[in-house]
């Protein structure tokens, strides 16, 4: 069970909030919403997406993260943000003792 | 200041402009022609979109500045790959050069600008950037909004990644004229962007890059190329020339209005990053690495990949799926996109977690390369591949370990696939175009030479040139340096060139540093190794 720094879920969600507006995606984005199924994304934009988590977050093991879930079954090949706030919390670099939230 | 205006023409060559030109389907090209200094300008290794813009906005080759491709070594030693972007560019950029000594920039769809730096104006990043995220990727804040009050400011049309992905892997040829119509009205989008902000939030530094030029030679080329059109074209054939002819001139329309814009006393540079030429070969290159023995696939793998498959598929969407596609328990290279035409080396002995030993490594490499050198087409004997370079060869630099230890260059400029094939070379039925080290470039303004053609120019010498023109000096590591053919006698001796010094690399990794084995453990590997039969 990976714990949620509530930080990084809230600054996942105000990055993705922002771009929301230019998406076909009217719903309300919280920590279950998927980036394919229910954002539409493709597998490169959830890439370039990755690459503005860094710009805030720093340097990220994206690469394996993504290799790994290239090789799930076909139906599970998508990423929630849940999971990907557990990924940034697991591999950010520390700083300090983040009170959190299990997910 | 006058402006100086940069704009790019990805993968323009002279030997489709100057048909174009004298047909008059770009008119305002050949009265700029005739006003400017043109001169071929050489691109580098590789010819290819992101590491070909990034040596010409900062100066240096891929091995100072760090992007390689589209998707790069993540660190040296990893077979891990990532997207490249503007985190990966290890060194400044005209952009940043500009902005940082109190120049006002404007740059609109160039690659490797996403993230984009903090500069002094405004950038709209390009390249494999999704519509869907552009709000992100514009600066400065606030931009996206202004430009959504434009009428045509429709980011879809603009970005596109089934685009980039069709122009490489291919498209059906009952979508090529929607593929075609849809990159005029890109390109009257961005010129939209560009005009509203050299209206009302000018720069003295502009650069607008149109990239539809690119993805309709990859497409077009039967149709572009006056020697590869059909003698007697069908009617469909010629409507495709007619819409081609079409969207060099709407082109045209908006480089004339562009240069109107910037003022008579603007200086204006076009530029490509690459040429282009026909082709038809395929290497599959991984294949060939197989039946040579250097290149094992898991298990499924190779039968997996290949199903429903052309043979003339390059594997765009596969590209870094080696991770997971290869048996690491005895491969020692692989090419992971068919983008970079490289061949990667394994940093770790095979099966071990042992660095592989700088003289296994070497023997390797030659051998590679020795045996590349043999490879024939099947249709004609010929020599297939002309040139094979070694990293040191191609990348010499703070970021040499990123790149591919061998590049590429097929004898008639053809493409590399990453997947696996029952056949290693194989031959499109008609000519695809593809990159060529001879791209353009043509300079007007004020003391640059009129109707001239100087001597091939190297695309490293373009920021040196371009921040000359806004009166600034090019750091000493620049590789490039101002063209001082393209000006007019004295021009220089009133205003020279100068150089500042240079900035440290920004590094985002540290090189591998040579490990030390101790005798048995160098035993150990060595036997690894001979059991793999990669030494004797």
């Amino acid at each position: 069970m990976t714990t949620l720094d509530p930080q990084v879920l809230q600054g996942i969600l105000e990055l993705l909030e922002e771009a929301q507006g230019d998406w076909e995606y009217e719903g309300e984005i919280g920590p279950e919403t998927r980036f394919v199924a229910d954002l539409g994304l493709e597998s490169l934009e959830i890439v370039v997406l990755s690459t503005m988590v860094q710009q805030r977050y720093g340097r990220l093991p994206f690469p394996q993260f993504f290799e790994e879930i290239g090789q799930r079954p076909e139906d599970e090949r998508d990423l929630s943000v849940a999971e990907l706030t557990a990924f940034v919390c697991e591999h950010r670099q520390p700083s300090g003792q983040p009170s959190g939230v299990e997910a | 200041m006058a402006p100086t205006v940069l704009i790019g023409l990805d993968g323009a060559t002279f030997t489709v402009l100057d048909p174009y030109m004298r047909a008059g389907v770009m008119p305002n090209l050949a009265a700029l022609d005739a006003r400017g200094t043109r001169a071929v300008l050489r691109s580098i290794m590789p010819p290819l979109t992101p590491p070909a813009w990034t040596s010409l906005v900062t100066g240096k080759h891929p091995g100072q500045h760090g992007i390689f491709d589209f998707f790069q070594k993540e660190e040296p030693g990893s077979v891990y790959f990532s997207f490249a972007t503007s985190q990966q560019v290890g060194t400044s950029t005209i952009w940043t050069l500009a902005s940082e000594q109190g120049r006002r920039v404007i740059s609109l769809n160039f690659p490797l600008t996403f993230p984009p730096p903090p500069v002094e104006g405004a950038i709209v990043p390009g390249g494999m950037m999704p519509w869907r995220q552009l709000r992100l990727g514009t600066h400065p804040p606030g931009l996206f909004e202004r430009l959504q009050e434009l009428p045509g400011f429709k980011p879809r049309e603009m970005l596109d990644m089934e685009l980039e992905i069709k122009a490489i892997d291919g498209c059906p040829e009952d979508e090529l004229a929607e593929f075609v119509e849809l990159h005029i009205r890109r390109e009257q989008r961005w010129a939209e962007v560009l005009g509203y902000l050299m209206e009302n939030e000018p720069a003295e530094l502009t650069a607008i890059m149109f990239d539809g030029v690119d993805k309709l030679q990859h497409l077009c080329w039967r149709f572009i190329d006056p020697a590869f059109r059909p003698a007697q074209p069908s009617d469909w054939e010629r409507q495709m020339i007619e819409l081609c002819e079409r969207y060099f001139n709407s082109l045209d329309a908006l480089i004339g209005a562009i240069v109107e814009a910037a003022g008579e006393d603007a200086t204006v540079v076009f530029a490509s990053d690459h040429g282009f030429g026909p082709t038809q070969d395929v290497f599959h290159v991984n294949s060939w690495l197989e039946r040579n023995g250097y290149l094992f696939w898991a298990d499924g793998q190779r039968r997996d990949e290949r199903e429903g498959r052309a043979d003339t598929d390059v594997g765009f969407a596969e590209m870094t799926r080696h991770v997971h596609a290869l048996d690491w328990s005895r491969t020692v290279a692989y090419a992971a996109t068919p983008s970079s035409q490289g061949i990667h080396l394994v940093d770790r002995t095979p099966g071990s977690e042992e660095p592989l030993p700088a003289e296994v490594r070497a023997k390797l490499t030659a051998e590679i390369a020795a045996k590349l050198r043999e490879v024939r087409r099947p249709h004609d004997d010929a020599q297939l591949i002309e040139e094979v370079w070694t990293r040191e060869q191609a990348f010499s630099g703070p970021f040499e370990a990123l790149g591919p230890d061998l590049s590429l260059v097929l004898a008639d400029g053809g493409t590399m696939s990453i997947l696996p094939s029952e056949t290693v070379v194989a031959r499109r039925p008609e000519a695809r175009g593809h990159h060529r080290w001879e791209g353009v470039f043509l300079a007007l303004g004020p003391g640059i030479r009129a109707g001239a053609q100087v001597q091939e120019l190297s695309i490293v010498d373009v920021a040196p040139l371009l921040l000359h023109r806004v009166g600034l000096p090019a750091p000493e590591d620049m590789a490039g340096s101002v063209p001082e053919a393209i000006f007019e006698p004295g021009e220089l001796e009133r205003d020279p060139p100068r150089r500042a010094p240079a900035s440290a690399p920004t590094l985002t990794s540290s090189p591998v540093a040579e490990a030390e084995l101790d005798p048995e453990e160098q035993a150990a590997v060595m036997e690894r190794l001979r059991a793999l039969g990669y030494v004797e």
